[in-house]
């Protein structure tokens, strides 16, 4: 595996089974997904009908960011009132599912990146800003442009971890995607050094990757978090700040879709690679090791008392 | 609940792997502890059986540009590989070759291990290890090397926060206490784990194995699906395959209290006598009868003989025979409290029919004693054997139970607490769930 | 093999081979005991001189001889943070692994990153020749696999980061 899914498999997987017409069963299940978000699947009024509710940790700052509208848009008749301790619910009725087999692998899906919906909708802000500064920016040349459009929109900042956090901000010829992370391992933090100056190196060194975002990263807040709140204390040299300079041609309306899909994994794809390459070292340390012991049992004589058959099948030892 | 992230477990059989997260009342993932990858010799290297070297890094692109050849030669054959049912499926294609990681319930291949934990955490779960405490089984009698291994891992690789290890037998135990007939809620009892390979009668005191009384049985599920594809080939069934046999198995079979009466019942009343309908993948249908096999089948637990010549000791004579080959104080314990876990328990009344077989037994010998003793009177001996709704993934659903207990978290060792003292940590666990705890 | 490095392992063999006469000799200090006296060190007259040999200033090999063992220690070459952090995990994972290595010593000499102690039961069990042997290749093959394992990692984030950006094109 290479990449990291967009979609939860799990809802995905149990939606599938549902709705193929399996005889209707209860579910109660607590599922977590990446970065503390939990999904709670249960038909709490009757086996046909599944309640699918989220919480997120920062749910209350992609409200926000507009995140109900963003839901709205996207589960708008399936909307029920969110179940006490989630923040987000649909409800689906098995009995009430679009006729077509299509429409209903649509709905899995949708249901199964609900996650990734909800975490949407700040870059979908930062998205259509950016359009508006553009918009505007192109009314001006560079030298007299008025300081709004200059500095382009607020920095929106969705703490969606306890010690990270993601930080947006739109401009008028790009959208700036700051993360920050922390390492609490020696280990993952010399890996994740060495993984993201890669990241920063890519676009240079690959023609092919010529289009891609440009990556930096510091161990320092980059420019754009000045002033804002909570970023400073945090600063003492732990945190390190992935940015990504999104350009316009990765905002297009046609390409926006995946590129928000994309660029919220990259946190836990980040992580999974490192951890997948500690798994391979290990399995070298395993192989290595192995190669040792034979190298070191070489040192022991050969000729060490053997068992010996007589024709019966008896065994003796012989007397030295 | 929300300020806490759910425990992860992770019970790995060796025929299945059942993955979910604490509080749950079944495992969100059930597939095969198989795990595909690239078939080795493809690449030919020098360097034998030694995972491949990365080539040297081209920094040259070279014209078509690094990414159309990105798999291929950059030394990512670790990354590519599948888990569970993907794995199967990859290994009927070409290049891919099935790997079992797990044998007779140990872990045999670390580095496959690894991989699909690896997968299973970030593919199937989709957590971050170190957000999660982790709850992994272990099958009784693993050597503590194993467990260190396997610490090594879960700490060192994918740092997950915190980490316990349970034994399955124990874990079925604490999935009983869901059954309405148990009120107190005691880890000693005698564990009957029947999966698909092999069957095991394990008795547990106090929370802990007594190793030296465990048996095993070579009649499990598997043994069950071939009786039935047996009968049905006898018979010359138009479909005897052994997914057929297996399907049959798992929806007709059910222990009958005693077969001669059983096979005379059959004759009385031929609407017990099945029809089956086996439809084929291309579409069509076949038609099959289906009989005596509905109780036969799992009567060869009862009655080995009648499938089997090398192992003849009935499974409610071996669950007798480890029940009094252990200490004499905790007997009356194990008798009183037999758990059934596995797939292969999950017969209509099989329950029933082992509480009743050993109980005779049991009789059989108070009588015998009374009889030579001479006029002394015993007090009897309780036997009871605890159906409840969970047997299927019993360990599992114990490990469920006792994950999202509060206290769960104080029995586990952290990863400070590792990086502290080293693997040998995991040696000692406190016992999650015994006295003690509520 | 690099010019500096023959030598450099010529040495080491031939100090080792010297170093490893060793002879069953029982404790001064304790009766009925039999101890590693390197370990112990409790009679100054039974440890012979220490003997560095060093390539450069981050590779050196350490051998302390005793009457009845002697103790190699080695620090690997490390270049960078990488080096050192892949170093340090695989000499963990080897110590972890010191029940099978029976010349393994569990924990490294201060300054050092692993150790092996030799006593005269392993010189009397096991063919000499082969315990050095063992030792020169280990010394060898450390090297080249801290320097792969270094090669995969750059080469793996490399790869990782260009499948992470190519989506985006």
């Amino acid at each position: 595996m290479l990449l990291l899914d967009y979609q939860n498999v799990l809802i995905q997987s149990l939606l599938t089974e549902r709705f193929s017409g399996a005889p209707p069963a209860s579910i109660d299940q607590v599922v977590s997904d990446f970065d503390g978000v939990t999904f709670h699947l249960s038909t709490p009024e009757s086996k046909t009908k599944i309640l699918v509710s989220i919480h997120v940790k920062c749910f209350k700052e992609l409200v926000q960011y507009g995140a109900q509208a963003v839901l709205e848009r996207e589960y708008g008749p399936y909307i029920v009132s969110p179940e006490p301790g989630y923040d987000f619910s649909v409800q689906i009725d098995l009995e009430n599912l679009p006729a077509e087999q299509e429409a209903r692998e649509e709905l899995i899906m949708k249901l199964a990146l609900l996650k990734r919906n909800a975490m949407a909708a700040p870059f979908e802000r930062a998205f259509d800003e950016f359009a508006e500064l553009a918009e505007e920016a192109s009314r001006y040349t560079s030298e007299s442009a008025p300081q709004g459009v200059k500095e382009g929109g607020e920095v929106m900042s969705i703490h969606y971890r306890e010690e990270e956090a993601i930080y947006i901000k739109a401009s008028h010829d790009r959208v700036t995607v700051i993360f920050s992370t922390v390492f609490r391992e020696e280990t993952d933090r010399i890996f994740g050094k060495v993984f993201l100056q890669e990241f920063v190196d890519a676009r240079r060194r690959v023609v092919t990757l010529q289009n891609a975002p440009q990556v930096l990263f510091r161990n320092t807040p980059p420019l754009e978090l000045e002033g804002v709140p909570g970023v400073e204390n945090a600063s003492e040299g732990e945190m390190s700040y992935v940015t990504f300079v999104l350009f316009p041609r990765h905002l297009t309306p046609q390409r926006r879709y995946d590129s928000i899909s994309h660029i919220q994994t990259f946190r836990d794809y980040f992580h999974y690679h490192i951890k997948a390459s500690k798994a391979y070292i290990h399995t070298r340390m395993r192989k290595r090791t192995a190669d040792f012991l034979q190298v070191l049992n070489r040192a022991r004589p050969e000729n060490e008392e053997r068992e010996r058959k007589t024709a019966s099948g008896r065994t003796f030892r012989v007397q030295s | 609940m929300a300020s806490q992230t759910p425990a992860v477990v992770m019970d790995n059989g060796t025929g299945y792997s059942k993955l979910g997260f604490a509080g749950n009342d079944s495992p969100s993932f059930v597939f095969p502890t198989a795990i595909a990858t690239k078939a080795a010799g493809s690449a030919g290297s020098s360097a034998g059986s030694r995972p491949a070297v990365p080539n040297k890094p081209s920094f040259l692109p070279g014209g078509a540009g690094a990414s159309s050849h990105l798999s291929g030669k950059r030394g990512t054959e670790d990354l590519d590989f599948f888990i569970g049912d993907e794995a199967l499926a990859a290994g009927s294609g070409p290049g891919y070759g099935v790997n079992y990681p797990i044998r007779h319930g140990q872990i045999e291949n670390w580095d496959y291990m690894e991989r699909f934990w690896s997968n299973s955490i970030f593919k199937y779960l989709r957590v971050e290890p170190e957000d999660h405490y982790f709850l992994l089984t272990e099958p009784p009698l693993n050597p503590p090397e194993n467990r260190e291994n396997t610490a090594e891992i879960m700490f060192e690789s994918f740092n997950c926060a915190g980490l316990y290890i349970a034994v399955q037998a124990v874990l079925a135990l604490a999935a009983s206490w869901t059954s309405s007939k148990v009120t107190d809620r005691s880890l000693t009892g005698t564990v009957i784990d029947s999966g698909d390979g092999v069957t095991h009668v394990i008795p547990v005191a106090e929370g802990y194995v007594i190793g030296s009384s465990i048996k095993s049985i070579p009649i499990a599920g598997r043994d069950i699906t071939y009786f039935v594809q047996s009968l049905l080939r006898d018979r010359g069934e138009p479909d005897s395959s052994l997914k057929t046999a297996e399907k049959v198995k798992e929806e007709y079979c059910y222990v009958s209290p005693d077969i001669v009466k059983e096979f005379a019942r059959y004759d009385r009343e031929p609407d017990r006598l099945l029809k089956h309908t086996v439809t084929s993948p291309n579409g069509r249908s076949v038609q099959i009868d289906i009989g005596y096999e509905r109780f036969l089948a799992p009567e060869i637990f009862f009655n080995p003989e009648i499938y089997s010549s090398d192992f003849l000791t009935p499974l409610p004579n071996v669950v007798d025979g480890v029940i009094q080959s252990s200490p004499i104080d905790v007997r009356r314990g194990l008798y009183k409290n037999i758990v059934l876990s596995g797939g292969s328990t999950l017969y209509k009344d099989f329950g029933r029919r082992l509480q009743r077989d050993i109980r005779h037994l049991v009789d059989a010998r108070i009588r015998a004693s009374e009889a030579r003793s001479g006029g002394a009177r015993s007090g009897g001996l309780d036997v009871a054997v605890v159906t409840h709704k969970r047997q299927r993934h019993g360990p599992w659903f114990g490990g469920s139970l006792l994950g999202q207990t509060p206290e769960f978290r104080s029995y586990c060792h952290t990863k400070a607490e590792y990086d502290e003292i080293g693997p040998s940590i995991v040696r000692r666990f406190a016992l999650l769930g015994g006295p003690g705890s509520s | 093999m690099s010019q500096s490095l023959r030598p450099y392992l010529q040495a080491v063999r031939s100090s080792l081979t010297a170093a490893l006469a060793l002879s069953n000799f029982a404790s001064q200090t304790s009766e009925r005991h039999n101890v590693p006296e390197i370990e112990a060190a409790s009679s100054p007259e039974l440890l012979l001189n220490p003997l560095t040999i060093s390539r450069n200033d981050t590779e050196r090999v350490l051998i302390e001889p005793s009457v009845n063992s002697v103790r190699i220690s080695l620090k690997v070459k490390q270049a960078d943070e990488i080096e050192h952090i892949l170093v340090h995990k695989f000499t963990r994972f080897l110590t972890q692994r010191a029940e099978s290595f029976f010349i393994l010593r569990r924990k490294p000499i201060e300054g050092y990153d692993i150790s092996f102690l030799v006593t005269n039961y392993h010189t009397e069990a096991l063919l000499k020749h082969k315990l050095v042997d063992f030792i020169l290749q280990f010394m060898e093959e450390v090297d080249k696999e801290i320097s792969e394992m270094k090669l995969f990692l750059n080469a793996r984030a490399r790869f990782v980061a260009e499948s992470f950006l190519t989506p985006f094109d």
